[in-house]
């Protein structure tokens, strides 16, 4: 998709400075401040004409603020802005649109309950005689969807909350080409997508690019920026730290500049056989906060020295799963079992006591108290222990010097336990959690989405973490909706679906396709089903 | 408010603040990142400057008014302190007494409402559990002093067994609205309201049906006899004792004390705080509720039983006592519900109270124009405390506690 594209869209140049001719925007000398926080720094950038260039970086590298200095929704503090060549100075968005520059948000801008043409001519309605002209934006809609191949034309009356994520990003692209909108910047545009959604996503990139349309594609992880893109910038804490060329890029080499130091990819080596179970889920049943049930009779067993892990959507019970296990919500049906033990009714401060961990899905709300110290963080959970209570009295103490020992140990920024917890990045917040949570000297650990959010230095080693505790003997269910975790980490992977395992897998013998078709409630055609774990028939009831 | 430049630390954070919070490095936000960052000793003088600055304010309206302002601080000092001078200030001062004599009601009564604030549940029935407290106090007092024997001992094991009764009327009563909230969803707010109307009537029924003398007009309970009161080494002939005032101080600080070094305190401030990370720690959130309010509600029914046995001496019409359940909540808050925080809290409200009534019967002032002046006091103190708990809200300022 690079090299010839580019020829063709040269045709199309408009306005031309001599040498801003080949590029469709070009950012100079960005820097961009709040406070004393540096957000960017001098950063560079030239999107070539027909392109797709990958903006890299983890969580808090500045790649959305840059990008909302092209968008005229932030002002930078230094250097130029250039589109088709000409320096530009938006006050606002709409200044950006009207010289063809659009953006995609990660949550999308969208009016739910409002029709897909309505959403699309949203602010640009076509109007005759004051009215909207609504013959004329859907010919013009469709006329855009045959274009670009993208299917929402069949569905232009629908209300947009009918639509899956993926179909909702394509209203949302259409939305921006309606527009005019000659360079698109798409901020995380597949964090919500499934497997096959990205792939589609992919080839919507390919056909706007070989139409001369120029796209920035924000993203955090290497793989989508190797594939999809022409060019990749890496940013680093607010630095460009540098611009490769993604044929001639490595996985090695991108993690190195993401990161700032060397990465390992991969390093499982697992010694040990899974023993015996140690907990064992029977028909659980579980009602979720609408009222409906949204877990509907899981069986499993998680054994000794094993990770389970669960791949899914995000919304398909897996959450409810989790907390139900831990105590954190009731269980309508079925049984929960502990090393022997029924703990289906057993509340959360017994199960603590009893060994089981939780790494919660939100640490901001559940797992941490922000506007506490780590000290006072350090004893959440805790609070049944000893030495930390006695009779009731916290030994504030031993509290501290256990605080102390998760901050050595876990590497947590800063070595301040009297840091307030809401100080602290994503990353350190997670590794204080999780240094908290193993340290209980836990039997089994239950983790949902233990590195959302969390850089990359982080995510390693906190995987290397729950390796070690599996290799101790420790039995681990593992939540997450990163597919490349699930297989790096688990033994087995049980696939949700509306509240039921549709599956359960080998993680050596399938692919992420596959992963994606079963987390989209197919079966796999070919009958490999090497695991011969509980396969509930996919019903396929839809509430 | 530019003639009030001489008190530069309340006029710099009251105007800096109000202008321009929002602004990125703006006089305003920096101001406020120092209110955040204060120690307990630049709070205590921007308080004390903050005192000042309203009066200041609130004499020119008195002279505006066509009083005498010199008379009105005069008389206002004097009534809250008794004197002029430092030596005189223990002894037999009456007008010291009348000063701390309500300020050990609104210090235990502002400790039970800063019990519920914390652990995030609105208790504003300290009013009803202080009247069912007080009345349970009283009621144990007429009934059982009779039949045990008189002198300082038996004194002291009636005041012991009615406290006891107050105590648990008071959490038994806030239990109520906790289970509500806990198990049927109701709103703390509106229950404990309504809670305190129910107090009221049912007392005065009990009153009136049960513990009227034979033959007495007024509804009230017959007078505690002499032998059933606190022991006064000083002030004597007062209604205050330091007895009450000690019941008091320990209160505070034993509530400060399960706050912060007990698991039920650790349980209930961090409830307070971030209500899912209670759960996920394994604190049972109902369980916690009902806690709270009966904890709430015990330390309110201390305050009735404190009311009675050392001010009243007897129990009247709910209706005439004075609402110190509401006005603890103007306590608690403005001590930004830290329970050792609610003591000079408490004084201030105490010396304003004592202050005021002086006021009132030394001089013509109307009784509007001195609780505006008393309300503008208030308003001053809290202003800045507000700010700081805006301040910490917004995130300004660097480490704190």
């Amino acid at each position: 998709m690079s090299g010839t594209d580019t020829d063709d869209a040269g045709a199309e140049g408009s306005s031309t400075t001599g040498e801003g001719s080949s590029y469709a925007a070009q950012l100079s000398g960005i820097s961009k401040r709040f406070g004393d926080v540096v957000a960017n720094d001098d950063v560079n950038l030239d999107l070539e004409r027909g392109s797709v260039h990958a903006l890299l970086g983890e969580n808090g590298s500045g790649k959305t603020t840059l990008m909302n200095v092209l968008y005229g929704l932030y002002e930078q503090d230094e250097g130029t802005v250039r589109v088709d060549g000409q320096v530009r100075d938006f006050d606002s968005p709409r200044d950006a649109i009207d010289a063809g520059v659009g953006m995609i948000h990660q949550h999308f801008q969208l009016v739910e309950p409002m029709t897909v043409l309505q959403n699309v001519i949203l602010g640009t309605e076509p109007t005759r005689g004051g009215l909207v002209d609504e013959d004329a934006a859907r010919a013009d809609v469709e006329e855009i969807c045959e274009r670009y191949g993208f299917d929402v034309d069949e569905e232009l009356d629908t209300p947009v909350r009918e639509l899956d994520l993926g179909a909702q990003q394509h209203v949302e692209i259409v939305k921006s080409l309606y527009r005019g909108a000659e360079i698109l910047v798409l901020d995380e545009p597949t964090a919500v997508l499934t497997p096959q959604e990205v792939d589609g996503l992919f080839e919507v990139m390919a056909e706007l690019t070989a139409s001369g349309r120029s796209l920035i594609f924000i993203t955090h992880k290497l793989g989508e920026a190797m594939e999809a893109a022409d060019e990749i910038t890496v940013l680093r804490d607010g630095h460009a730290v540098g611009t490769v060329s993604a044929n001639a890029a490595s996985r090695e080499e991108l993690a190195e500049l993401m990161v700032g130091r060397e990465v390992l990819f991969d390093a499982d080596d697992r010694t040990t056989e899974p023993g015996d179970p140690v907990l064992t889920i029977e028909d659980l049943q579980v009602i979720g906060d609408r009222g409906r049930p949204t877990v509907r009779g899981v069986d499993c067993q998680i054994r000794e020295g094993e990770i389970l892990g669960v791949a899914g959507v995000e919304g398909n019970g897996q959450s409810e799963l989790a907390e139900s296990i831990v105590g954190l919500r009731s269980v309508a049906d079925g049984t929960v079992t502990y090393e022997g033990t029924d703990i289906t009714d057993a509340s959360r401060r017994s199960l603590i006591q009893d060994g089981i961990a939780y790494i919660p899905e939100d640490r901001q709300s559940e797992g941490l108290v922000l506007d506490y110290d780590l000290e006072r963080n350090a004893l959440l959970g805790n609070q049944t222990v000893e030495p930390f209570v006695r009779r009731g009295v916290v030994d504030w103490d031993a509290v501290g010097d256990h605080a102390e020992s998760i901050v050595e140990e876990y590497d947590v920024e800063p070595h301040d336990t009297g840091a307030m917890a809401e100080s602290l990045s994503g990353g350190n917040q997670q590794k204080f959690v999780v240094g908290r949570e193993f340290e209980h000297d836990p039997r089994a650990i239950v983790a949902a989405h233990p590195t959302r959010g969390v850089d990359i230095g982080s995510i390693e080693f906190i995987h290397d973490r729950l390796r070690e505790m599996r290799d101790e003997g420790l039995a681990v269910l593992l939540v997450s909706s990163k597919l490349e975790e699930i297989q790096q980490l688990s033994d087995r992977i049980a696939v949700m679906y509306e509240g039921e395992f549709v599956d359960v897998v080998d993680p050596g013998a399938v692919t992420e396709q596959d992963l994606g078709l079963l987390m989209t409630g197919n079966e796999l055609d070919d009958g490999s089903e090497p695991d011969s774990g509980t396969t509930h028939g996919n019903g396929g009831d839809d509430q | 408010m530019s003639s009030t430049d001489t008190t530069p630390a309340a006029s710099d954070d009251a105007s800096g603040d109000g202008t321009d919070a929002g602004g990125d490095d703006s006089l305003g936000r920096r101001a406020l990142a120092r209110l955040v960052d204060a120690s307990i000793f630049e709070r205590l003088g921007i308080a004390v400057a903050s005192t000042l600055l309203a009066l200041l304010i609130g004499l020119v309206v008195v002279a505006a008014a066509g009083y005498d302002p010199v008379l009105f601080i005069d008389n206002m000092v004097y009534g809250i302190f008794g004197t002029y001078s430092v030596a005189d200030l223990f002894g037999t001062n009456n007008r010291l007494a009348q000063t701390l004599r309500p300020t050990v009601t609104f210090i235990i009564t502002g400790v039970a409402v800063a019990i519920a604030f914390r652990a995030g549940v609105f208790n504003i029935g300290v009013q009803g559990q202080f009247v069912v407290g007080g009345f349970a106090a009283a009621a144990t007092i007429v009934s059982i002093a009779g039949s045990l024997p008189g002198g300082a001992a038996g004194g002291a094991m009636v005041i012991v067994v009615a406290t006891i009764a107050a105590i648990a009327a008071g959490g038994l009563y806030a239990m109520l609205p906790g289970i509500l909230k806990a198990y049927a969803g109701a709103n703390e707010i509106i229950t404990t309201i309504m809670l305190n109307f129910v107090a009221s009537g049912v007392v005065f029924w009990l009153l009136d049906a049960y513990f009227r003398p034979g033959g007495t007009f007024f509804v009230r309970t017959e007078r505690f006899p002499e032998h059933v009161s606190f022991p006064q080494p000083i002030f004597e002939g007062t209604s205050f004792s330091v007895v009450g005032l000690a019941i008091a101080l320990l209160t505070a600080g034993l509530v400060f004390w399960i706050m912060e070094r007990t698991r039920f305190g650790y349980d209930l401030v961090t409830s307070g705080h971030q209500a899912d990370a209670a759960s996920y720690s394994g604190v049972d959130a109902k369980r916690t509720i009902v806690a709270t309010m009966t904890f709430s509600g015990m330390v309110a029914g201390l305050a009735g039983a404190v009311y009675v046995i050392m001010v009243l001496s007897y129990f009247s019409d709910p209706a005439t006592l004075p609402t110190f359940g509401f006005d603890a909540i103007a306590v608690s808050l403005l001590a930004a519900n830290n329970p050792l925080g609610v003591i000079p809290a408490g004084l201030l409200f105490g010396g304003l109270e004592s202050g005021g009534n002086f006021v009132n019967q030394s001089s013509d002032v109307p009784r509007q124009l001195i609780d505006g002046v008393v309300g503008l006091v208030v308003l001053f103190v809290a202003a800045p405390e507000l700010f700081r708990m805006a301040g910490k809200r917004m995130d300004v300022g660097g480490d704190e506690q």
